[in-house]
C-alpha cells in the first residue's frame, strides 16, 4: 500500500473511492485542489465541525472507511452554497451524499433521527411533523383546537414509491 | 491479365517504403519490421526499409542514397504526423534530386502507436493498411512547383499596449515601414494604467513613456490613435487593410495639449483611464502622459454633440487659443497596402461583479487590482494616496483576495499567470506607503512565483510581514461603515479566521479583449479554448497565427506579465522581418484548380471561399455570357472547401483530387492478406 494514515493505520479503499466517484456523474471530485473556499463559507462548521475540503481530501486519496462510520457527514446541513461557490465544481455536497447513501448501503451506523425522519415521511407524508403552537397568551394550539381539518395520510402510491426508491439506494 | 493504360504507367514507378521506429514511440506499440516487410510485398516497391529515427541525419542519408542508387521516384515515408516532418522530408528528397511532392507521409504516430498503445497487433495491421494506402496515392502523386509572389513590405501593428509599442519600435529600427493602429485616444494600454511593475518595483510610467515617444517620434512609424481596422482583404504578403480614424472633433495637428479645454468644459465624465474612480470632462486629454497629447470630445457626453444644435455651449472653442477644437470632424478612411500583421490587442480584467460572493460593485470597499493601480498611482484619483473609496480614509486592514475568475470552472478555468505576482507587488506597495501599523494579509489558493527574481519578490513580501492566509473567503459582507468582513478556513493551522477589512482587493484574473471577435473574423485568426487568439504550435510556433503572415504580441495570446509581452513582442517582430525581408515569399503548390470545361459558372465556389480567392469571370474567348471561377494562386490556400461543394467537380485541390482520394480508399477496402496494392 502507498499511504497510511499513520494516526489511525487506515489503509485507501479504492474501491469505495471509485464507486463513490461513479456516484458523482461527472462532479469533479478529483479536481479539488483545496481553495478551501467551501468550508470558508459552510453553514456547519461552527455548530458541527463539518470541514468540507477535509472530507473532499481523504475520499480523493481513498481514506473512506472511517469517513462513512463517523458522524461527520451527517452534519451537512444541505445549504448547498459550496456546490454554488466551487470554482472547480468539485462540489462536497454531493460527495457527503454520496457518503452517506455508501453508509446506508453498507448499514452503517446512522444517526437516529434520519431513521425517524424517514419513517415519519413514510408515515405522514410531511418531512416536519405537526407541531404545536404557542400563543402570546400563553394558549397551546394544535389544528384541532384551531378547528382545523384533519390532514390526510399520505396515499398508498406514495408510500410505495418512497420505499421503491429507498430500496435503489 | 488485363492492365489498363493507367495500371501499366503507374507500373513503371519506383518506390521506396521507409518506416521510422520514432525511437519507442512507434516502434513500442507497432511492429516496425512486419510493416516494412509487409510493403516489400505491395506492387511497384523497390526497397522497403525501417529505422530508428528517420529524421536524423543517418536517416535521410538512407533516404537520400538510396534515391540515387535505386533511381527512386516516389517515396513513402511512415513516421510521425506530416505537421512535424514533411517540411523536413521534402526537403530530403528534393536534396536526392526528387521533386519535393512525390512523397507520401504516413502518419504511425499520432494515427497509429499513440492512440492503440493498447492492443499492438491490430495497431500493426492498422499501419500496415495504412502504408498500402499511403503507396495507392503516391503512384498518383504529381510534380509541383512552390509558386514565388512579390510582396508589400510595411507591417501594419494592430494595439498600442507596450507589446504593440515594442514590435513597432524593432520593426522600424530594422527599417520596415510601421503602421500602429490603437483604439484609445492615446497609446500606452495597460501598462500605462499601472503604477509599479514587479519584480523590481520600477516604476511603470518611468519606463513606458520614453517607449511611447520614440514610438511616435520614429520616422518609419506612422501612429493611427483612435482609430480602428474596418477591413483586411488579401493574403501573406499582399493585405489591403482599410483603418478608421474615429473623429476626435479637434485638430491634431494644432491642437497643444494645454487643457485649456478641460478647464472650462461644464460635463463631467467618468474616467476610463482612472478605471472611473475620479471624473474627467468631455472634452480631456487620455491620461497625463498620453501620446499623442491631443484632446478629444466624447461625443456621448458633450452638449454640442450630444444636441447637434450650433448655439448650445462651445466653451472649449472659445477657449481654445490655437483654434484646434472642429465639432465638424468625420470618421477617416485610410487605406493601406502592407505585407504582414501583428496582432498585439491585449487583453480586459474580469469583471468581478459577476461573483456575488465577493461583493464587487455592491461594496464600495471591495475593489479590483486595476482599480488599486489607479489608486496607488500618483496622476490617479487621489494622487498616489491608498485611501478606502467609501470613507475616503487610510484604511488600517488591507486584504487581497487570489484568483478571482481564474482557475474557476464557472468562469475561465486558466491560471490568469499575474494575480500572484500582482497582489504581492500591490500589497509591498501598502506596506510601503502606510508603514508598519496597517494589517495586511493575502489569502491565497496556490502562490505561483514562477518568473526570474519573482521568489525572491516573494520572499520580500514575507520579510515586510506581509501575513499569507492559505485558504479562499467564500462570501464577502459589508458592515454599516462600509468595512468588510468574512470568514476564511485557513489550511495551515485548520481554523475557521474571522477577518476585518476596510479594504478588499481582488485579483481579477485577465480575460480575452472584447474587440478578439472581431479580430479573429478580421484576419482569419483563430482562437483556442480559453478565448484568446492561438498560436499555430503551442512550442515550436508561438509568436504566429495558423493563418500565414499574422503574428501575434502580448496577452491576446494568453495571459502574461510585461517581460513575457516584451520579450513575444520582440519575437514577432523578427518573425515579421524574416518574412517581409526579401520582398517576396513562397506559397505551398497546394491550391485549387479549375477545370475549364466542367466549371458552370454557379458561383458557390465564390460564396464559400474563406480567403476570397475565387473570381468569377466573363469567358471572352468563346462565349461572352458565360462565367467561370478562376484562382487567385497567391490567395488560395488550399483548404478544399471550393472542392468539396463544386456541383461539377470542376475545382480540384493539387495534390488532393478525386483520383488520389479515391485509389486510398480502394486500398483501404483491400484486405491486408491479398498481394497487392490495388
Amino acid at each position: 500500500m502507498s499511504l497510511i494514515d499513520s494516526m489511525s493505520m487506515a489503509k485507501p479503499n479504492l474501491k469505495t473511492r471509485s464507486k463513490i466517484l461513479a456516484k458523482l456523474r461527472g462532479r469533479d471530485l478529483v479536481n479539488c485542489f483545496q481553495c478551501i473556499k467551501c468550508t470558508s463559507g459552510c453553514t456547519a462548521l461552527k455548530l458541527l465541525e463539518l470541514k468540507p475540503h477535509e472530507i473532499e481530501k481523504l475520499v480523493n486519496l481513498g481514506l473512506v472507511d472511517e469517513l462513512m462510520s463517523s458522524d461527520i457527514i451527517w452534519t451537512c446541513v444541505t445549504c448547498l452554497k459550496c456546490v454554488q461557490r466551487c470554482p472547480q465544481k468539485a462540489s462536497p455536497y454531493h460527495v457527503i451524499i454520496a457518503l452517506r447513501n455508501l453508509a446506508v448501503e453498507r448499514e452503517a451506523k446512522i444517526p437516529e433521527e434520519f431513521m425517524k425522519k424517514v419513517s415519519q415521511i413514510l408515515e405522514t407524508g410531511l418531512a416536519e411533523s405537526m407541531q404545536k403552537v404557542t400563543t402570546r397568551k400563553m394558549e397551546t394550539c394544535d389544528r384541532e383546537s384551531l378547528k382545523l381539518p384533519k390532514l390526510a395520510g399520505p396515499k398508498e402510491s406514495f408510500q410505495a414509491a418512497f420505499m421503491k426508491a429507498l430500496e435503489e439506494r | 491479365m488485363f492492365q489498363t493504360g493507367l495500371q501499366l504507367a503507374t507500373r513503371m514507378t519506383r518506390i521506396g517504403v521507409y518506416v521510422c521506429h520514432c525511437g519507442l514511440n512507434i516502434a513500442g506499440t507497432v511492429d516496425v519490421e512486419k510493416v516494412a516487410e509487409y510493403a516489400k510485398t505491395l506492387l511497384d516497391i523497390v526497397v522497403a526499409k525501417h529505422y530508428t529515427y528517420m529524421c536524423s541525419e543517418p536517416g535521410q542519408c538512407m533516404i537520400q542514397d538510396d534515391i540515387k542508387a535505386l533511381k527512386l521516384d516516389r517515396i513513402v515515408i511512415a513516421t510521425c504526423s506530416p505537421r512535424m516532418h514533411e517540411e523536413t522530408f521534402r526537403k530530403t528528397v528534393a536534396e536526392a534530386g526528387l521533386n519535393p511532392y512525390l512523397l507520401e507521409i504516413v502518419n504511425l504516430r499520432e494515427h497509429v502507436s499513440w492512440p492503440h498503445s493498447e492492443e499492438p497487433e491490430k495497431a500493426t495491421e492498422k499501419a500496415k493498411a495504412l502504408v498500402r494506402m499511403g503507396v495507392a496515392r503516391v503512384k498518383l502523386l504529381e510534380p509541383l512547383e512552390k509558386r514565388r509572389v512579390s510582396i508589400f513590405k510595411d507591417v501594419l501593428v494592430v494595439g498600442g499596449g507596450i507589446a504593440g509599442i515594442q514590435a513597432s519600435l524593432d520593426l522600424a529600427n530594422a527599417g520596415f515601414k510601421v503602421y500602429l493602429v490603437e483604439k484609445a485616444p492615446s497609446i500606452g494600454g495597460r501598462m500605462a494604467q499601472l503604477d509599479k511593475t514587479f519584480p523590481t518595483l520600477d516604476c511603470s510610467a518611468c519606463i513606458l513613456t520614453p517607449r511611447m515617444v520614440d514610438v511616435a517620434k520614429h520616422p518609419n512609424v506612422t501612429l493611427l490613435t483612435n482609430s480602428e481596422v474596418e477591413s483586411v482583404k488579401g493574403f501573406v504578403g499582399n493585405y489591403e487593410v482599410a483603418i478608421v480614424k474615429k473623429p476626435r472633433y479637434v485638430d491634431g495637428d494644432k491642437c497643444v495639449g494645454c487643457e485649456l479645454c478641460t478647464k472650462v468644459c461644464p460635463v463631467k465624465v467618468p474616467d476610463k483611464f482612472n478605471e472611473r474612480l475620479g471624473k474627467t470632462r468631455a472634452i480631456s486629454i487620455y491620461s497625463s502622459h498620453a501620446v499623442p497629447k491631443v484632446a478629444t470630445i466624447d461625443p456621448d457626453f458633450c452638449l454640442r454633440l450630444k444636441t447637434k444644435k450650433k448655439d448650445v455651449c462651445g466653451k472649449c472653442a472659445q477657449a481654445c487659443e490655437a483654434k484646434a477644437i472642429n465639432f465638424e470632424q468625420q470618421p477617416e478612411t485610410v487605406q493601406l497596402k502592407i505585407g504582414g500583421v501583428i496582432i498585439a490587442v491585449g487583453s480586459e480584467v474580469f469583471d468581478a461583479s459577476r461573483m456575488p460572493e465577493y461583493g464587487y460593485g455592491r461594496f464600495p470597499n471591495v475593489i479590483s487590482n486595476i482599480e488599486f493601480e489607479r489608486i496607488s498611482d500618483a496622476s490617479g484619483p487621489t494622487n498616489g494616496k491608498i485611501l478606502s473609496p467609501k470613507t475616503g480614509q487610510p484604511p488600517r486592514t488591507v486584504v487581497f483576495v487570489q484568483c478571482v475568475g481564474s482557475r474557476d470552472k464557472r468562469f475561465h478555468e486558466y491560471c490568469c499567470r499575474v494575480g500572484c505576482m500582482v497582489s504581492l507587488k500591490q500589497a509591498i506597495l501598502v506596506r510601503e506607503k502606510m508603514g508598519r501599523d496597517v494589517n495586511i494579509y493575502v489569502c491565497f489558493n496556490d502562490l505561483r512565483s514562477f518568473g526570474k527574481g519573482y521568489e525572491e519578490f516573494y520572499r520580500r513580501a514575507r520579510d515586510l510581514d506581509i501575513n499569507f492566509v492559505a485558504g479562499i473567503p467564500s462570501d464577502v459582507r459589508m458592515a454599516s461603515d462600509g468595512s468588510l468582513y468574512f470568514d476564511v478556513f485557513e489550511r495551515g493551522t485548520s481554523k475557521l479566521l474571522e477577518m476585518q477589512s476596510d479594504m478588499v482587493v481582488l485579483a481579477n484574473g485577465l480575460v480575452p479583449s472584447s474587440d478578439i471577435t472581431e479580430i479573429n473574423e478580421l484576419f482569419h485568426a483563430s482562437r483556442s479554448a480559453d478565448g484568446f487568439l492561438l498560436e499555430a504550435h503551442p512550442k515550436l510556433r508561438p509568436l504566429e497565427c495558423s493563418t500565414a503572415g499574422i503574428f501575434l504580441a502580448g496577452a491576446c495570446q494568453g495571459p502574461k506579465d510585461i517581460p513575457d509581452t516584451v520579450a513575444q513582442a520582440s519575437g514577432a517582430a523578427a518573425k515579421a522581418m524574416d518574412l517581409l525581408a526579401s520582398g517576396e515569399i513562397e506559397l505551398e503548390p497546394l491550391k485549387a484548380v479549375v477545370d475549364e470545361d466542367l466549371c458552370s459558372g454557379c458561383r458557390v465556389c465564390e460564396s464559400l471561399c474563406p480567403f476570397s480567392a475565387i473570381e468569377i469571370k466573363r469567358e471572352a474567348k468563346i462565349d461572352e455570357e458565360k462565367l467561370r471561377a478562376e484562382v487567385i494562386e497567391a490567395m488560395c490556400q488550399g483548404c478544399g472547401l471550393c472542392s468539396a461543394a463544386c456541383p461539377t467537380g470542376a475545382i480540384k485541390i493539387q495534390q488532393y483530387s478525386n483520383k488520389q482520394v479515391l485509389a486510398q480508399v480502394d486500398a483501404a477496402l483491400t484486405e491486408t492478406k491479398t498481394k497487392g496494392g490495388n
